[in-house]
Parts: C-alpha cells; structure tokens; sequence
C-alpha cells in the first residue's frame, strides 16, 4: 500500500523539524499510539492500536530513522508485528520538509506500507481507507500541536 | 485469546444484562457472518450471547400507518421470500433475495447483518433507499436512528457497546411506488463490487417521487438528495440518469480491493442506475 500526502503547518522549517522528529509529539498527534519510548537517538518503540469496527489489532513496531537531512528530509524504516496473532507491518517511509516563506511548511509524506498474516485475509482495501483517515488526522493534530507551540 | 463462554437467554431483558455485565461480549444473531470473521482470527468476543431463544426479536409487525416492523432475528430468507412488502417497501425483499446462497439465506439475520455494515452487503442501500429507522435496544433503554444516520463508518454503527438492533421499522412508501436493487457482482452471491438500490414512483410519463442508495462504494450508503431531485420531473431518459449517475459516481469513496478497483466502481455506478431504472420498466407499465 502506496501513501502519499501533504499539509501546510504554519511553522518555520526548523520548529517543524524538531517537533517532526520528537517521538512524543508523534505519538501525542497520532490516533492510538501509546508506550513509546526511545532506544538510542535514531530508534524507538512503540504500540499502535487500529480498530476497523469489531476487528482490532496492536501492533508493536520498531521505528528507525535511516537518513536525516536536518531540517529537510528524514527517511525511516517501521517493522513490526501483533503481539500473539500473526500479521506483520512493514513501512518505509519518506518526509520531506519544503520552506514555503520562512514562516509555513509543507510536510510531504511518502510511504510504502506492507501488512501481511490474518490482517491480509480481511483485505487491504479498507485498511488503505483507514489508514488514510489516519493521517489526516495527525496531520491535523499536528498542525494544531505545532502552531500552538 | 478464545472466546471463553456463549450463553443463549430466552429473554431480552436476560441477553442485554449478560451483554453489560460481560465487556467485550457480542451478540450471535445468525452467525453468518459474526462465525465467519471469529473462524478467520479477526474478531475475538471474550464471550458470546445468543440470541436464537429470544422470541421478542423474531416477529412482524404491520402498522395502522402501512409501515412494517420488523425482528432483527428475522433470517435473509423470510424477508426475501415471505414478503409484507408494499409498493416500494419491496426494495428490501429484492435486496435480501440477492445475499450469498441459500444456506447463508436460511442463517442470516436481518440484525446480524446490519450491526456488522460490511461495506459490500446487501441490506444497507436497501434499508437506506427505503427510508428505515433501525429500532436499538440497550440495557439502559431504547432509541430509534434512522437508517442513513445508523451507518457510520467502514464496519461501524450507531450501536454502543451493550445494545443490540432489536429491529427494523419500514414505513409505508408511496402508493404505486416501485422498489428495486441492482447488484453487479463478480459471481451470484459474492459481496456486492457496487449496487443500487432505489424507491421510484412514476405520475404519467414523469418520476414525482425518486430515493436512490448506492451500496458497496463507500463506508456507508451514499445517498444524495440532489441525485434524487435531478431524476425528479424527467422521463428517466438517458441524459437525467447519467447526471444523476455521475453526481453519486463522485462522491462515491470505494475502495480497492480484490473485486474492483475504486476506479471501476465509480465508473459503474452511473450504469447500475441506468440498469436498474430499465429493470423496472415491465412494473411500471403494470402499474
């Protein structure tokens, strides 16, 4: 599954960089996240909780910042999987942060998704459109946090 | 984690209390769907209630006004075959007459399937088009919401936990009105890939009245009051439907997946109209 999206924050580049990479602001914007935490500068660990109607699912996931061009662009890789049940996520994902007149941002966000295990049988179809809804509202989240600050 | 326990009340009253006292508990109506989903991993009651014994959920009841009320147990079956069903109220049997085969037909229930909106399901455009309220029954008392406002999202009702659909109240539809449900699928029986479902009542050559649900191309039914009007006044000819069509077509949220893709869905939809409005040509010219 293929993520492509972008939102303007009204936030200098290097504002949005560092709330953009502080795993306590990710995880404060986005919708069922909780316990994360740091293991080194460039990694850390946290729980997602989706639920699509009756069917819900925790995923514990290991996230990896791979490449960071501070306050440009930053490439991470997410693995994960559900604790007892087997469905696995990978993602790598792509931000790229583009100054629009020093005081607003454009965040674009590039992300390739795979899910695979007892989530795959139910099919992707409607997880892409949940997943969508996702980030737009951490995007909005985020916005608010960000120009609030 | 296994679903720990099932108990089958005989009492209304007796389900909805076990369903309060037990979070995490759900109610096993037909199990057509609700067994299906527990077989594949991805749902996990902690523990079910059965509402098999519950004879309070089965009838039906026809109102003074024309309206019809009926049992959320009520199987797929009855509402296709046994039919109450008035004028334009008969969208509902063309719909139940079209889900799976008939070994899911004699086990699926009307409130079974409804609590679960699968997006590809047959009974929601159906329901919406016919203007239903969905009758909810909880430990904490009753309330009615209407079939447009009880779909919510992908999966998702109006239900909180601990209530139930306990059913379905139709209303009468207008005299003369004539009900229908066009379904593409990619074999007889499969979830729909995109359907439409409709309520249409002629006065000479023109539509006077028109209620169209799209079903299987969104998280809820998409109805839209102004594709209704735009069908109002005309003779359903070619350039009216697709109008309406393509106005339904666009704000359409279907997905992709393994029966079509989204794009092949909203370019249906303008089409299932158009069949469905000749489909109904033989009973408007009886009427």
């Amino acid at each position: 599954m293929k993520f492509e999206d972008s939102f303007v924050v009204a936030a200098s580049p290097a504002n949005v960089w560092r709330a953009i990479t502080d795993p306590g602001v990710i995880a404060s914007c986005l919708p069922g996240c909780e316990d994360i935490e740091a293991l080194s500068p460039t990694s850390y660990r946290a729980g997602i909780r989706v639920e699509v109607g009756p069917i819900k699912a925790t995923f514990r996931v290991e996230v990896e910042l791979t490449d960071q061009d501070m306050p440009n662009f930053v490439r991470c890789i997410t693995k994960g999987e559900e604790g007892t049940r087997a469905s696995m996520l990978q993602a790598t994902s792509e931000l790229t942060l583009r100054d629009i007149d020093g005081a607003s941002t454009e965040v674009a966000y590039d992300s390739d998704v795979s899910v695979t295990g007892r989530l795959g049988k139910f099919g992707l179809g409607v997880m892409k459109k949940k997943a969508e809804s996702l980030g737009c509202t951490f995007a909005e989240n985020f916005r608010v946090q960000v120009e609030a600050a | 984690m296994m679903t720990q326990t099932m108990i089958a009340p005989e009492t209304l009253e007796d389900a909805l209390a076990a369903m309060h006292a037990e979070p995490g508990s759900m109610a096993l109506a037909g199990g057509a769907t609700l067994v299906a989903m527990m077989n594949a991993g991805l749902v996990e009651p902690n523990s079910l209630v059965a509402l098999r014994h519950v004879d309070t959920l089965r009838g039906t009841r026809q109102l003074d006004d024309g309206g019809i009320e009926l049992g959320a147990m009520r199987r797929h079956r009855e509402t296709a075959l046994e039919t109450p069903f008035k004028d334009g109220q008969t969208v509902l049997s063309y719909a139940a007459s079209q889900i799976a085969n008939p070994t899911v037909r004699n086990m699926g229930t009307l409130g079974g399937s409804i609590a679960f909106n699968d997006p590809g399901a047959d009974y929601p455009a159906a329901l919406v088009a016919a203007n239903a309220t969905i009758l909810i029954v909880g430990a904490t008392g009753t309330r009615e919401v209407s079939a447009e406002a009880f779909f919510v999202d992908w999966y998702t009702t109006a239900l909180e936990a601990g209530e139930l659909v306990a059913g379905v109240r139709v209303p009468a539809a207008l005299v003369g009105s004539i009900g229908h449900y066009e379904k593409l699928a990619r074999i007889a029986g499969d979830f729909a890939v995109a359907s439409v479902a409709l309520q249409v009542t002629w006065s000479g050559d023109s539509i006077a009245a028109a209620r169209i649900a799209i079903g299987g191309s969104g998280p809820t039914p998409l109805h839209l009051a102004e594709a209704d009007d735009m069908l109002i006044g005309t003779g359903a000819d070619s350039d009216a439907l697709s109008k309406a069509g393509l106005l339904l077509a666009q704000a359409a949220d279907p997905v992709d997946d393994v029966r079509a893709s989204a794009d092949y869905r909203r370019k249906v939809i303008p089409r299932l109209l158009a069949k469905a409005m000749r489909e109904i040509a033989p009973a408007r010219e009886a009427a």
